[in-house]
């Protein structure tokens, strides 16, 4: 009896899979959708900076059946600085990789927290890039984006993104120094200072740069003004710089957005917020270039990284790069 | 069917009466296999940066005799944040643990590390004696 019923179940079993075996997937093509449609992407990676920007491709199509793509509009929640725009031209991508504009109306006109662009060439479908510049007043802040879209038809598509979230940084890209000369450095004016300006500002000095070639590791360092003197060879210090500025080194810390590398690494906020520089010397000898130094002034007001761009031996001179977070 | 049960529990007993009457491998407190090797010394040591880069200035010098290890550092090394790594003959263990950074600062008394043997019956100190370069 059990045996009849086992049997049984088997031979289902394999009927069912052999049904299954036989059934052909034949493939369709996608039937669209007949009503207007968007979509978008971020296209910008990494913490958001104030005064950086952020970019968008907003997409868009409508059957032609249904009419053409009438205009197009991005609201911010928090308005954007001088510089935000839609792009007037749909993008593509040619046989090369290079991304070929063609121009679908006018240059986007912004109002307040209103960017728009009103397509006056007959367009069904279309890309169109959006560059947020972040203002001042999202700094530490979110901001959300509301892309629409208008049919001739009367249709009205919307897209939300967002929230993102601001960061509380500050950046300052490519500021050169050198030994001898502009070799001041200030975190609180994200500055570099020659010796006679950094005496109109000794409160604001945090690092001296210097380089020597005697021993053969000082070479490019970045040292505190009340560092041990053996650190400063040769340096007289103008008039009330004497902050003692905690640093610590790193190596291979290539932030995309002070490096503008291929290396996807971004030092954000929280890295700041989770830094710990209690037992850091307040020197940092022997930098290479692509190194860095974590850095928190004395005053414990800020906490930066330096990137060291590049360096020259010969001029003794190198270009640094700053993200600075402020604590208080 | 009894007898089939029976014989299917004899089976899976087996082997844990095989089991349980096989001697265990010793280990230590840290759960590390003691084994018979009485070798005791520190075949190579680095010495890394906050930044994680080489802080040596040459090879560090290791007398295996005086139980020393000279390493030169650069001028400028930050000696209060460093990394030491030991590597030890085969099986054998390092005392104190190195779980971080270490302070090295003060030069006048050197840091000392004790290699434990494979056996855990030879125990030597080694004394890490850091000059900075001038």
């Amino acid at each position: 009896m059990q045996n009849k019923y086992f049997i049984n179940i088997t031979f289902l079993l394999a009927i069912i899979l052999l049904l299954n075996a036989c059934k052909e997937e034949e493939y369709a093509i996608p039937e669209t959708k007949d009503a207007l449609q968007n979509d978008v992407i971020k296209r910008t990676l990494g913490p958001n900076l104030v005064g950086q920007r952020i970019e968008f491709a907003y997409a868009m199509a409508v059957p032609r059946t249904r009419g053409k793509l009438v205009s197009a509009q991005v609201e911010a929640s928090i308005e954007g600085a001088t510089g935000t725009f839609l792009e007037n031209r749909s993008f593509y991508t040619n046989g090369s990789g290079q991304d070929v504009g063609v121009k679908i109306g006018e240059p986007s006109a912004t109002e307040g927290k209103i960017t728009k662009v009103s397509f006056t060439t007959d367009t069904t479908a279309a890309t169109l890039r959006y560059y947020y510049v972040i203002p001042e007043a999202a700094r530490g802040q979110t901001v959300t984006f509301n892309f629409t879209a208008n049919s001739s038809n009367g249709e009205t598509v919307t897209y939300a993104m967002g929230p993102y979230q601001i960061s509380k940084m500050d950046m300052k890209l490519d500021l050169a120094v050198r030994d001898g000369a502009a070799s001041y450095i200030s975190i609180a004016d994200m500055a570099v200072y020659t010796a006679a300006n950094a005496a109109a500002n000794a409160d604001k000095i945090d690092l001296v740069y210097l380089h020597r070639t005697t021993p053969a590791s000082f070479a490019h360092s970045l040292v505190s003004p009340a560092a041990d003197p053996q650190y400063l060879p040769g340096i007289t210090l103008p008039a009330g710089v004497n902050k003692s500025t905690k640093v610590s080194k790193a190596f291979g810390l290539r932030d995309q957005q002070l490096a503008r590398l291929q290396f996807g690494i971004f030092i954000d906020d929280l890295d700041f917020q989770e830094l710990n520089l209690a037992d850091a010397p307040n020197f940092a000898i022997n930098m290479r270039a692509e190194s860095g130094v974590w850095v928190e002034t004395a005053d414990g007001k800020y906490r930066a990284y330096i990137f060291v761009n590049s360096v020259n031996n010969t001029n003794k001179s190198a270009v640094i790069s700053i993200k600075r977070f402020t604590l208080q | 069917m009894k007898k089939h049960i029976k014989i299917l529990v004899f089976c899976l007993l087996v082997p844990f009466v095989w089991a349980g009457c096989k001697k265990d491998f010793p280990i230590d407190e840290d759960g590390l296999l003691i084994t018979n090797r009485g070798e005791c010394y520190v075949s190579s040591f680095e010495l890394l940066g906050s930044d994680f880069q080489t802080v040596r200035s040459k090879a560090a010098v290791i007398d295996t005799t005086a139980q020393t290890i000279n390493v030169e550092v650069f001028f400028g090394t930050d000696l209060k944040n460093l990394y030491p790594q030991f590597s030890l003959v085969t099986d054998a263990k390092l005392d104190p643990k190195i779980v971080g950074r270490v302070d090295f600062s003060d030069l006048s008394n050197p840091k000392t590390y004790t290699v434990i043997s494979g056996n855990r019956k030879v125990k030597k100190p080694y004394t890490v004696i850091i000059t900075v370069q001038k």
